[in-house]
């Protein structure tokens, strides 16, 4: 179940104040989203490159391998057929090759997986709890972030239980596979009748769990993990503030484009 | 320490919910009377308010825990209440020593197994430094070793000095209290020290409480004191009965004299009904699950699978009708290779009855809920109907037909759960716990109708925690540890291994080592007396 990527380790990356972690995340979004040019997002997909070894996040690339080589594939292949532009070298209907869509195709698909390796680097080295702080600390309120904390441990309890659900009602000679589409729909009401009873009683257990914890106590909170600023910390948000604003530039002054 | 007991429905956990105030929070209802804790008053007070005076852990420990790291976990509270991180810093190796967790500190939570899970909950609620300590059925889910930990655990606090009231269904924590009450329809029927009320056979089962076996034992042969061991038991019935020399070990049930239970007769030779071989299974995460497990289950046996949460037990039983798919090895039903079998053909011969009743239920009345299964099997409505009706008449829940299933007690969705699956009209009844979270009421009633369904010629495949419901109704017992069959065997002389059932966290009944320290193989107090009487010349 690869949704908990975190790796305890202790680099650098790691050791960033969350809220640093989220902005420069945003600002190599940024970065990615405005190239067009294999010659703009190559440099990017390299520098995240460099940033996962740094983390030591390759185990992650290496889980995710598939998902990494579909989205370059396939954003290459379909970006080459259907960018209009340039002079075609080869026609399929309405389908046709250009070395302007190839270069196009190249750069989209430097710029996805820079989106997925800029994800994987983030979620490599950040825990919940850390996400959570740095959304509260940029205006989300507390309970808003702790609420998505408790949707990411909740997802995986879920997804077992609709697993032993649907096993539950294999033995009892329940076949997903048989009818068209509006009765294998239906089909679906003995699986989701009992996930949905279970998550209602789960959520009930946990609100009163909560609150017996003090959640919703009137005393001011605290936080165990205290996030220093750290001239690192300065450094790594005014580098990655740079880069976003070079990429913006070249982009205002038309250079990453294609075409 | 206060141990509570008492049958379903007595009010024990609504007592306990109202310690915390989550009881009248959560629940709509009218609370009258007045709670006084710690010299203050609670009216008016809110769930919140009271966590750093009472800490209240519960039974269902998933639903208790929030955070992905074990010490981000304890920290949790601490957070709310508004303690410094520095004092958390100290608070928090204090709270994982207390429940043995030490080292745990950067583990996630989901990775635990069902004890850890526990202990960990309890930790998060200790490090808030409650002055009153409130468990409600800390350890239904657990394996009996699992259940000891937190006895344990339990035990150190009282000996702190700490204030705890305790529900439980095991007589084993009363054991540990300074007094023990015990509830009946709302009302406290008995509060007083629990060696006097555990020793009251009678009393205890009229509430729905399963007498300890020594008091049991006690009874059954009159003697005038309770028991206070089992050393203790050996000398006082060594003193009146001649017994084999204690020289003579019990080495194996088929040395000595078996008791009813005995060893499966003549079923042994009927025909396999289901031949696994060499399994091998592997988790998504990598680990092993089965390493070359092989199991042979005939027509009409009744077998205990035991062993510690994450032994193998539930993803052994899965592959027998192929919910789970090997990675080496077969499984055959009636010959055939269950991989090539239609799933109808697999759910007529093989009933599996998952552990929790609210996996499968999902119909609006009784009634569709136990026909679903021959529905799905293409049975024509006049044979749904009577199958419905006999499996309903089974299990006990004739006249609830029309009934919401969702508003039935615990006892009752079990019950129906095992309807819905008798109504295939299995060869092989495959049960996962059958009776856990049940009182001891239930408990009985489910496991009377688990072996009329054996006398009718049901091979049941049972996968239990619980000791004495593995050796009263048992007649094969398979023991499991780290994916591998430790022993498949008469099950008395499982019973009597009791190294072997150490190492994968089961005990057997206090009677049984009992009888064992007394040359006798025993399951049940009945077993005792039975062969005590063949001691006595002339009886």
């Amino acid at each position: 179940m690869p949704l908990f990527l975190y790796i305890e380790r202790r680099s650098l990356l790691h050791r960033l104040h969350p809220t640093v972690k989220v902005f420069s995340m945003a600002c190599f979004f940024v970065a990615a989203f405005v190239s067009e040019q294999p010659a703009a997002s190559l440099p990017l997909a390299l520098g995240i490159a460099a940033l996962i070894h740094s983390a030591g996040a390759w185990p992650n690339v290496r889980r995710l391998r598939i998902i990494f080589m579909l989205v370059f594939v396939m954003t290459f292949a379909v970006w080459t057929l259907f960018y209009r532009g340039g002079e075609p070298w080869v026609r399929f209907g309405p389908a046709a090759i250009s070395p302007t869509s190839m270069r196009f195709a190249l750069g989209m698909a430097f710029k996805l997986v820079t989106f997925l390796g800029v994800g994987v680097v983030f979620l490599s080295t950040t825990k919940i709890e850390e996400f959570a702080y740095a959304l509260t600390r940029v205006g989300m309120p507390y309970k808003l972030g702790f609420t998505m904390t408790l949707a990411f441990r909740l997802v995986p309890v879920f997804i077992d239980a609709a697993a032993t659900v649907v096993q539950a009602q294999r033995c009892r000679g329940f076949d997903f596979d048989q009818g068209n589409l509006l009765q294998r729909m239906r089909r679906y009401v003995p699986v989701i009748v009992p996930v949905f009873m279970g998550a209602l009683r789960r959520a009930d257990g946990m609100a009163m769990a909560l609150e017996a914890r003090g959640f919703q106590s009137p005393k001011p909170r605290t936080t165990f993990e205290r996030y220093e600023f750290t001239w690192r910390d300065a450094a790594v948000m005014a580098s990655s503030l740079s880069v976003a604003a070079l990429y913006l530039w070249l982009w205002q002054a038309g250079w990453t484009r294609v075409g | 320490m206060v141990v509570v007991m008492g049958a379903t429905g007595a009010g024990k956990s609504t007592l306990a919910k109202c310690l915390n105030r989550t009881v009248p929070a959560f629940q709509a209802g009218e609370l009258t009377g007045e709670i006084e804790i710690l010299g203050e008053v609670m009216l008016g007070q809110g769930v919140a308010d009271l966590a750093g005076k009472v800490g209240l852990v519960s039974q269902d420990f998933e639903a208790q825990l929030f955070a992905t790291n074990v010490v981000q976990e304890i920290a949790f509270g601490m957070e709310q209440l508004g303690v410094t991180s520095d004092d958390m810093r100290r608070r928090i190796p204090a709270a994982l020593a207390a429940v043995g967790l030490e080292g745990f500190d950067g583990r996630d939570p989901s990775t635990l197994s069902g004890g850890e899970k526990q202990r960990l909950a309890i930790a998060a609620t200790v490090a808030l430094r409650p002055q009153l300590l409130v468990f409600d059925e800390p350890t239904t889910d657990l394996d009996p070793l699992g259940k000891l930990e937190i006895f344990a655990v339990l035990a150190a606090m009282r000996r702190q000095g700490d204030t705890l009231v305790v529900i439980e269904h095991e007589t084993a924590a009363a054991e540990l209290a300074d007094r023990l009450i015990i509830l009946s329809d709302g009302r406290v029927v008995a509060d007083d020290e629990p060696a006097r009320l555990l020793a009251d056979v009678e009393f205890l089962e009229k509430y729905g409480v399963r007498p300890p076996d020594l008091s049991r034992v006690a009874r059954r042969f009159e003697l005038s004191a309770p028991l206070t061991s089992i050393e203790d038991a050996e000398a006082r019935l060594r003193a009146r009965y001649a017994f084999p020399a204690r020289a003579e070990k019990v080495a194996s049930s088929a040395a000595i004299s078996t008791g009813s239970l005995g060893v499966p007769g003549a079923q042994a030779k009927s025909e396999p009904l289901i031949e696994a071989a060499g399994l091998d299974f592997y988790y998504d995460s990598g680990q092993q699950a089965l390493r070359g497990v092989s199991l042979t289950i005939r027509a009409g046996e009744f077998i205990a699978l035991i062993g510690q949460n994450g032994s193998g037990k539930t993803t052994l039983a899965k592959h027998l009708n192929g919910l789970l798919r090997p990675l080496a090895g077969q499984v055959r039903l009636a010959g055939e290779d269950v991989r090539e079998l239609p799933l109808n053909r697999v759910a007529h011969d093989i009933g599996y009855v998952f552990q929790n009743p609210d996996h499968q239920i999902f119909a609006a009345t009784v009634l569709d809920e136990v026909a679903f299964g021959p529905r799905n099997l293409g049975f024509v409505s006049g044979e749904v109907a009577q199958r419905v009706a006999e499996a309903l008449d089974a299990v006990g829940l004739v006249g609830l037909e029309g009934e919401d299933p969702f508003l039935l007690s615990k006892g009752h969705r079990q019950r129906l759960a095992v309807a819905s699956l008798l109504a295939q009209r299995p060869q092989l009844l495959i049960l996962d716990e059958p009776t856990t979270g049940l009182d001891y009421f239930e408990q009985r009633r489910m496991m009377d109708l688990i072996a009329r369904l054996h006398a009718q010629g049901m091979a049941i495949l049972m996968i239990t925690h619980s000791p004495w419901v593995v050796a009263e109704y048992a007649e094969r017992g398979v023991l499991m540890r780290e994916g591998r069959v430790l022993f498949d065997g008469p099950l008395l002389d499982l019973l009597l291994q009791e190294d072997l059932l150490a190492s994968a966290h089961f005990r057997s009944p206090e009677v049984t080592r009992l009888g064992k320290r007394l040359g006798l193989a025993v399951g049940c107090v009945d077993d005792l007396a039975a062969e005590v009487a063949k001691l006595i010349p002339g009886k």
